[in-house]
């Protein structure tokens, strides 16, 4: 149902420990966005990738695959940064048409360059997050966080309803598609509201049944769930922190003394 | 052919391979890593106030029904599975709707507001749409400035007597709209090399209006289907929903 949510439950780096792993990846992620520099992002997308798909044994085509998802939004982005619309022709390149140039200078080519690889390195700081740690795990590291009680326990349901909403949903389109439902298109329009209805009717017939199951364990407004307990390694810690030095070093050097 | 007419050839074609095997049409979620750490500070606080008052107004309503906390939850993942779904396309590629539009319109901004932002934190960590750290920035946008707008404008159609139909189209189809606008103005702030803010708003505008704009009309049609087909079948799930606005 949900790729990235399968991959990081079978993640070789499943059982290390959660805070370890979150740590990690945002303090990479701040340090790649915050010095926004080339040579740094290129270091932590190799990073990144290389753990991901070595130590968590996410298969390379679905992790190259993941990458190319906001492929899109990059591409139409950087389209806006590069081209210009102006009088006067700028360095890079530049075409004609009537009194105006279709045109970009390098310093734009340039900025939008450094910005792909920030993107793409800050993707991968995210997906070594979520595909090598499921979610309860980053609940329980936000817990600890002391993130507000209310919103954690919302998130956990949340968690949970997704998945059976999916399957509802899931059954929903399969029975549509065998009753032609996706005809032309104005009956698909009809059959996805149609979808939605049903799985909201059905969303809130489930969920008063689901408090009264709840009502009757004894539920008294927070639901506490075994946490499989992972202790922090020392090397990786050491390692870790090394890391991050390295690359803070880099951002100071990079900011201050170039 | 000279050579200034193939670069043109070779420029089209990539313009129509860009847009006819788009993999995924977002609904403009900026992506991870794409403002500089200063907007994504910036944006967050922007949120927090918006975000502080659907906390406390949830927190109020579930201490007075606690029974509430299941039927929110549901709601939440009702947004964030609607919002996953492949909603039918003319040009084939595959979009999603926002979702938020018409969570506003069912529970109200202020409750949209916290799951909103729950919804673009799952929609990072399992879909992958969105960032962790422009996870600011597409809060103000998609689960704030959107339903907010929306709620608006459904309320003063109901208030002008305007058809329900026409009123729920128009606020979904708006509402996205706006949610569209303001990811272009976020956009135009952090990048904006050769130009002016406003030029690089034009062209985030118009680089992205040729998937967002059928996206939102087909959003409002979508919307109005669901609204309908839920006062038709759903009277009793509505009310019980109609208290979660209520609560505030």
């Amino acid at each position: 149902m949900i790729t990235i949510d399968k991959l990081c439950y079978n993640s070789g780096l499943r059982y290390e420990n959660a805070g370890e792993k979150f740590a990690f990846a945002m303090i990479t992620l701040v340090l790649c966005v915050m010095s926004r520099s080339m040579v740094i992002a290129g270091i932590v997308l190799a990073v990144m990738g290389i753990l991901t798909v070595w130590k968590g044994r996410i298969p390379l085509f679905r992790y190259l695959h993941f990458l190319c998802i906001p492929l899109v939004f990059l591409l139409l982005s950087t389209l806006a940064i590069i081209v210009n619309v102006k009088k006067e022709p700028l360095d890079l390149f530049a075409l004609q048409l009537g009194n105006w140039y279709i045109t970009g200078s390098m310093q734009g080519f340039l900025y939008a360059l450094q910005l792909i690889l920030t993107a793409l390195a800050a993707v991968s700081c995210l997906y070594f997050l979520s595909m090598n740690t499921p979610m309860p795990d980053i609940l329980m590291v936000l817990e600890k966080l002391h993130c507000p009680k209310l919103l954690i326990e919302l998130m956990l349901l949340i968690y949970r309803f997704i998945f059976i909403l999916l399957d509802t949903a899931y059954y929903l389109s399969t029975s549509q598609e065998c009753r032609l439902g996706n005809r032309n298109y104005r009956t698909s329009l009809k059959s996805f509201a149609a979808l939605c209805t049903a799985l909201m009717i059905r969303a809130v017939k489930r969920s008063n049944a689901l408090y009264a199951s709840m009502e009757a364990r004894c539920y008294d407004g927070t639901i506490r769930v075994l946490t499989e307990d992972h202790p922090p390694r020392k090397k990786i810690i050491v390692l870790i922190t090394v890391f991050e030095l390295f690359l803070f070093v880099l951002f100071i050097q990079r900011r201050f003394f170039l | 052919m000279n050579r200034k007419q193939k670069h043109m050839l070779a420029l089209i074609s990539i313009l129509a391979l860009t847009f006819g095997i788009v993999p995924n049409v977002n609904a403009m979620h900026i992506m991870e890593g794409y403002l500089p750490g200063g907007y994504c500070i910036a944006w967050g606080v922007l949120c927090i106030p918006f975000l502080a008052a659907g906390f406390l107004s949830i927190r109020k309503t579930l201490n007075e029904h606690r029974n509430l906390i299941t039927l929110l939850a549901m709601s939440g993942a009702f947004v964030f599975v609607i919002s996953s779904l492949k909603i039918p396309s003319v040009t084939g590629s595959c979009s999603h709707m926002t979702g938020t539009g018409l969570g506003a319109i069912l529970f109200g901004p202020s409750a949209v507001s916290i799951l909103g932002l729950i919804v673009l934190v799952f929609q990072a960590i399992l879909l992958a749409h969105g960032g962790l750290t422009t996870i600011g920035a597409n809060t103000f946008s998609m689960a704030i400035a959107g339903p907010f707008l929306t709620y608006a404008i459904y309320k003063l159609c109901q208030k002008c007597k305007l058809n329900k139909r026409i009123s729920v189209f128009l606020a979904a189809t708006l509402g996205d709209l706006f949610t569209y606008c303001i990811t272009a103005v976020q956009m135009a702030i952090a990048h904006h090399t050769d130009t002016t803010i406003t030029g690089a708003m034009g062209k985030f505008l118009m680089v992205f209006a040729p998937t967002q704009i059928p996206l939102a009309i087909i959003e409002g049609i979508l919307t109005v289907l669901i609204v309908i087909g839920l006062e038709t079948y759903a009277k009793p799930e509505l009310r019980a929903i109609g208290f979660l606005k209520e609560g505030k």
